[in-house]
């Protein structure tokens, strides 16, 4: 065990803790917007970074380098798409969804859906979709926080866990997102610092990236080429598509991620942050593949393939740098751990206990609430990690892929199409998560040579198109939904106008729901 | 190119510059967004 490392590891565990004492100070928690959506105040640079620090996970440490050790430069495929997932999502749909989430008063991107499809069926089928994948992909992280601090530390598991679960569960607690935004936000600069400096240490050690190619390239030429280690992959664009898709175009069907869009503090705050997104990703997202494509070198017998980054950073560099760079492990662990957590319990307590069970929930109680259910999602999910830890790149690929597929043309054709109704988003909903939850069971990936992602997103592309063009008449989408969809996509602000006449829907908004499926829909004048 | 060949080079090379173009070309195409609430700066 190292003293070092575990000093570094306080250090930065006591910096996050004090950027959440810090946003719980500002007020985060005094009401449900607040403690939800930070209040509408977040600006652009902290929304890139919390856009992509919740994006990346501890996937990047773990599945990404363990990717690259197994498959070489192959893994770069899904680098390519991850790259501009940034961009993509807050250029196609940031700006309108902004707009719409607050003409609306949704406080959760489920309730957003909701809003915008109106019928009780959207948010149950897409919160209770949306609790149990965030939930499994919060599994993932805390897995990924216990084995890696396990094994650079020399802490026992369980106890390792623990202390990860622990200090995510109390700024989460104290802050809200405006807490996760702010700690998101060091914490995707200790992410950067940390993983450069591995790859620097590593490219020093093998003497420049030319002379590390060409010796991989003399053990197994195939892991230079872009079909994966004995060209395995070779000719599979279904797969190779599927890996471009689940990291750019997929973002945009994450609600913990699209939720980032409804906290700008303005419409406009999409477009700098689009380019703070780009400039972040180009130096990190490709760095941890890397790594894990360098240890095959560095390494070349390693247990767990999902462990190299750990063992390269354990092997080449000193103590307390080792130690900085276990903080920005866990920093990309806890970064969107926390925001798992956060959308859980938000979705869990808004739109399916204030929404089916207690519609007359005031909004200290709802905060209470949601705290009640992420520590409960976090006790279930410490327990499952500690009895029976699945692969982190198999639970972070499954989950990602599902959720993508379900909510991608339900959010885009939100902001896009006014034809999208609400039949068009339930069944494209249910056919997305049917179809790649089926792909992913059956793996008929292996059979089929396209990827679940690739195969969910076209199966609730094409019945969110047919089924909203089928049922126009029968399901046409209210007026007050036509109009605001005119007022997201013109320019200039929000007419006062809207905003007055939506502020109410900060308290309960069950009757206006209610009202909208009977075919009373309420206007907003 | 650094001991790739060259479709692993367009892959590794070629997608960011693609990214890149975007940012640009998305930067371009909502230089009229600012005007909607004034400042941006926040």
């Amino acid at each position: 065990m190292s003293v070092t490392v575990i000093a570094f590891l306080l250090l930065y565990y006591v910096a996050v803790l004090g950027i959440g004492y810090w946003a719980m100070r500002r007020g985060a928690g005094e009401d449900l917007e607040g403690y939800l959506l930070g209040g509408r105040k977040i600006g652009p640079m902290t929304t890139a970074l919390t856009l992509q620090s919740t994006s990346m996970s501890g996937y990047m440490f773990l599945g990404a380098g363990g990717l690259g050790f197994a498959q070489g430069y192959w893994a770069l495929w899904y680098a390519a798409g991850d790259i501009g997932g940034g961009v993509l999502n807050l250029s196609v749909i940031g700006r309108r969804m902004r707009k719409l989430s607050q003409m609306m008063g949704a406080l959760t991107a489920i309730e957003y859906l909701e809003k915008r499809y109106p019928s009780p069926l959207v948010r149950l089928f897409g919160g209770t979709l949306t609790v149990f994948l965030l939930g499994f992909y919060a599994l993932a992280q805390f897995i990924a926080g216990g084995k890696g601090m396990a094994l650079v530390t020399g802490i026992p598991y369980p106890l390792a866990l623990a202390i990860a679960v622990a200090v995510i569960l109390v700024y989460t607690f104290m802050g809200g997102y405006l807490a996760v935004a702010y700690t998101d936000f060091f914490q995707s600069l200790v992410m950067l610092f940390g993983v450069l400096w591995i790859v620097v240490a590593a490219l020093s050690e093998l003497g420049g990236l030319t002379a590390a190619n060409n010796a991989i390239g003399a053990l197994d030429p195939t892991l230079l080429g872009v079909w994966g280690r004995d060209m395995g992959f070779e000719g599979q664009w279904g797969v190779v598509a599927g890996a471009l898709l689940i990291f750019s175009v997929g973002y945009m069907g994450w609600p913990h991620v699209v939720t980032r869009h409804m906290a700008m503090t303005e419409p406009a705050t999409a477009r700098s942050a689009g380019v703070y997104a780009t400039v972040w990703n180009l130096f990190f997202v490709p760095a941890p593949y890397l790594v894990g494509i360098l240890a095959i070198l560095i390494l070349p017998v390693i247990e767990d393939p999902e462990m190299a980054i750990f063992q390269v950073a354990a092997r080449l560099l000193p103590g307390a740098v080792t130690g900085l760079v276990m903080a920005a492990i866990m920093a990309a662990i806890m970064s969107t751990a926390d925001s798992l957590l956060l959308q859980t319990g938000s979705i869990a307590s808004r739109d399916l206990y204030e929404r089916f069970i207690n519609p007359e929930a005031s909004e200290k109680q709802m905060v209470w609430v949601s705290r009640g259910l992420v520590c409960a999602i976090a006790a279930v999910g410490y327990l499952v990690a500690l009895f029976e830890p699945p692969s982190v790149f198999g639970v972070v690929i499954f989950a990602t892929s599902v959720l993508g597929s379900a909510f991608l043309p339900a959010y885009v054709c939100a902001v896009w199409w006014p034809k999208a109704n609400t039949p068009g988003a339930l069944t494209s909903m249910i056919a997305g998560a049917s179809v790649s939850f089926i792909w992913e069971l059956a793996d008929l990936t292996a059979t089929t040579e396209i990827a679940p992602m690739l195969a969910g997103v076209l199966a609730s592309t094409v019945t969110m198109i047919v089924v909203s063009l089928a049922t126009q008449r029968i399901a046409p989408v209210p007026e007050h939904i036509r109009v605001a969809l005119g007022v997201a996509g013109s320019a200039g602000p929000i007419p006062a106008g809207y905003l007055a006449a939506t502020d109410f829907a900060l308290g309960p908004e069950a009757a206006e729901i209610a009202q909208a499926v009977n075919g009373n829909e309420q206007r907003h004048e | 190119m650094f001991g790739l060949p060259p479709e692993t080079a367009l892959l590794v090379f070629g997608f960011p510059v693609f990214w890149i173009l975007y940012t640009i070309g998305f930067l371009y195409v909502s230089r009229r967004w600012r005007r909607e609430s004034g400042d941006d700066s926040s």
